[in-house]
């Protein structure tokens, strides 16, 4: 059993004993081994997926390769995107500046490339030196006329959702920049989609049934000229709630666009998008297009959820991701394929979808913000979980524990949003947990495990 | 080998202090070696009778990583052994970082000769990071001589630089050996700074009084001790150089608090009472 830091008591509830609010949305505690990421990091997987700009990480070469490629965003065209570029700052750059290092970059990745636009990540040692990026995002964005953004994601300045909010202000800076006039009334922007698996073009594929058209990605297969116009859609979507809600409250105040927060897992908050956005555009023929295509899609797909459901039926999962608003939709989800949830936790949960969490699931289950190896480690051992369910920096302790695991972030090959996406993942449960190699796990092992005879 | 770092107020006369008095060092027979720590790279114009170095950083920038010691290295007066650290343009870049690569490059090409008797470290006025400390830090300075004047700003500047010989201190080796008065000419500057010194744990190791003549050595590119070994003012620095050598005398300061220093002004005069 790990004990709690003290200073993180309040972080972690269990439901049903009737406690005050979790507490959240604050700086990790020092020395508890987050399983946050640093400020740069998180405005890189928030932008990266523009697949038609480059992505220069002004920074050590390190900055750049640690976060190359680092989500696996499909695009259906151009694929700047997964090439990773840096100003390879050195010991000399940083004493006598960076500045032109960054022009030369520039220059010649534009050059190059012939991009739609460049971001430019502000790292670490940017910020302690003083480098005047704007300064040289603006001569060089002169010269060749595109736009090239300043990304002011410096990694001490917090944690990942701090790079959020700069990812938030540099897409902001686009938005507005080209003509939309030719923008229809039934329009969306799908904000906070990072097209994992193709999963984006699953939910286009939806609302262009429905009769609804998608101005601009923001940011999964995303371009950077429809971004220049996204300001002329009628409608936000804001799926990962986490990174793109301050856009999406930004583009209200400044172009009166409503936002709704929806989620595209699991087929009672996938149906409610949908019908969020026909209730939207008060249309009934789109209303009655919606009931058609929710009806058609389910029953599809029930057989399956039947099937999985038989063999899943009371077994126990643990969630942690990023953010709290998908550990929702996760809970529902497993609901539906007869399983219980354990343990609930994210990264960067708000504390209003913690508490709608904690009203949703079994007493008994633990809420956690902000965790660490050490204490879901604990939580999955002691919750009996079955399956975890998380991302690649979850993926080990849940093997280590001889628990099956479901990636359900950056890494998954196979699209989980969506009707097909709930089957894919009703699947993909069944196969991880049911596999006989959990037999041979220590935790189904009635004594230690033997050292080897060598 | 003592190890020496001088410090003060920006505009105090480090530069020239330090110079006369490698000068009048090494006119003893001593090996001595500067350490200009000041990006604008004019610690050693006067030994060296003009600038006439490229700096290691300058080096580093244009040679890579291929530096020799021969390249940043230049004799100047009485063979003393001149190095100017150097650094960016006001305004780009880390200073302070320049510095710690420059001195870890000295080190690295083997530049702390056995056979030298002192290394001299001229650092710019304020200790306004990490980087202006590193001569201070283990292994590298031991003794610290703080130039300063009569002037309410120079000894409060004295004051804050005593606050971070005293962290380091406490960590290390390095230790406070005197207070330098270079006179301004104010009223009463020799028992002000006699007493400031002495507050702070210290002495004051020599009071230069204010002459002309170092302005003139200074227009002819010299140390006074060059451009004329029998003015008044050589001896004063041959004087320094003296007290520097025979000095046993190293400290903690005792940094004093506003108030405290404050009333010392007011006691020598100095501050009107409110």
């Amino acid at each position: 059993m790990t004990e709690l830091l003290a200073a993180r008591a309040r972080q972690v509830i269990r439901t049903g004993e009737g406690e005050a609010g979790i507490e959240c949305e604050k700086q990790s505690v020092a020395g508890s081994v987050s399983q946050r990421a640093c400020t740069f990091c998180g405005s890189r997987v928030v932008l990266y997926p523009i697949a038609d700009a480059v992505h220069l990480v002004h920074g050590p070469i390190g900055c750049a390769v640690y976060t190359w490629d680092i989500r696996g965003a499909l695009s259906s065209g151009p694929e700047l995107h997964r090439l990773s570029f840096s100003t390879d700052l050195r010991e000399r750059h940083v004493v006598f500046g960076g500045e032109q290092q960054l022009e030369a970059s520039l220059v010649e990745l534009i050059e190059r490339h012939q991009p739609k636009a460049a971001f430019v990540y502000a790292t670490c040692i940017v910020g302690v030196i003083g480098d005047d990026v704007s300064a040289i995002c603006r001569t060089v964005s002169e010269r060749y006329g595109i736009p090239v953004v300043p990304v002011q994601s410096e990694g001490f300045q917090g944690s990942k959702k701090q790079g959020y909010d700069a990812a938030c202000e540099a897409l902001m800076s686009l938005i507005g920049t080209a003509d939309a006039s030719d923008v229809g009334k039934h329009t969306v922007n799908l904000l906070g989609d990072f097209n994992l698996a193709g999963e984006i073009w699953i939910i286009t594929e939806y609302l262009k049934k429905m009769g609804v058209e998608v101005v601009a990605n923001l940011t999964g297969d995303g371009r950077v000229d429809d971004i220049r116009k996204a300001h002329g859609a009628g409608l936000n979507l804001v799926q990962c709630s986490g990174s793109t809600t301050r856009l999406a409250m930004q583009m209200q105040a400044k172009y009166g666009i409503p936002f709704k927060k929806i989620s595209y897992f699991g087929i009672d908050d996938m149906a409610a998008a949908l019908y969020a956005v026909a209730e939207h555009f008060k249309d009934p023929d789109m209303l009655e297009r919606t009931r058609e295509l929710v009806s058609a899609e389910i029953a599809e797909i029930l057989p399956v959820i039947e099937e999985c459901r038989r063999d899943l039926e009371g077994k126990r999962a643990a969630i942690y991701v990023g953010g709290a608003f998908k550990a929702i939709s996760l809970v529902k989800a497993l609901r539906l394929l007869g399983m219980k949830t354990v343990l609930a936790g994210s990264q960067t949960g708000t504390r209003d979808d913690y508490d709608y969490l904690t009203e949703l699931c079994d007493p008994g289950t633990v809420i956690v913000d902000d965790s660490n190896p050490a204490e879901l480690s604990t939580f999955l051992s002691e919750g009996k979980a079955d399956l975890f369910i998380g991302g690649v920096k979850e993926r080990p302790l849940a093997y280590k524990l001889g628990v099956a695991f479901c990636d359900h972030n950056h890494e998954r090959k196979l699209p989980l949003e969506g009707f097909i996406g709930m089957a894919n993942f009703a699947r993909e449960v069944r196969a991880s947990v049911c596999s006989p190699v959990w037999q041979f796990a220590p935790r189904h092992q009635n004594t230690e495990p033997q050292p080897l005879e060598v | 080998m003592r190890k020496v770092a001088i410090y003060g107020k920006g505009g105090i006369g480090k530069s020239t202090t330090t110079q006369n008095t490698v000068a009048a060092l090494a006119e003893m027979g001593n090996q001595v070696m500067v350490v200009g720590c000041d990006p604008k790279a004019d610690s050693t114009r006067l030994l060296l009778g003009g600038l006439a170095q490229r700096s290691v950083l300058d080096t580093l920038r244009v040679e890579g990583e291929d530096v020799e010691l021969e390249d940043v290295l230049a004799d100047g007066f009485s063979k003393s052994k001149c190095v100017e650290s150097g650094g960016p343009e006001p305004g780009v870049g880390c200073a302070g970082r320049g510095i710690i690569t420059s001195i870890n490059l000295l080190e690295r090409l083997g530049a702390y000769e056995e056979s030298l008797d002192y290394v001299f470290y001229d650092v710019l006025g304020d200790v306004v990071c990490g980087g202006f400390a590193m001569p201070i830090r283990e292994g590298k300075a031991e003794e610290i001589y703080i130039v300063a004047s009569g002037e309410m700003m120079a000894m409060y500047a004295a004051n804050n630089i005593c606050k971070g010989i005293k962290k380091f201190a406490t960590t290390g080796t390095v230790r406070l050996g005197g207070i330098i008065c270079n006179s301004r000419n104010v009223d009463k500057e020799y028992e002000l700074i006699d007493h400031f010194a002495r507050e702070l744990g210290t002495k004051m190791i020599h009071f230069v009084p204010r002459d002309n003549d170092v302005q003139r050595a200074e227009i002819n590119k010299k140390t006074v001790i060059e451009w004329n070994p029998t003015c008044n003012q050589a001896d004063e620095y041959r004087a320094l150089a003296k007290a520097i050598e025979e000095n046993d005398m190293f400290v903690i300061p005792k940094p004093m608090e506003t108030d405290t220093l404050e009333s010392l002004l007011l006691e020598h005069g100095m501050l009107e009472v409110a």
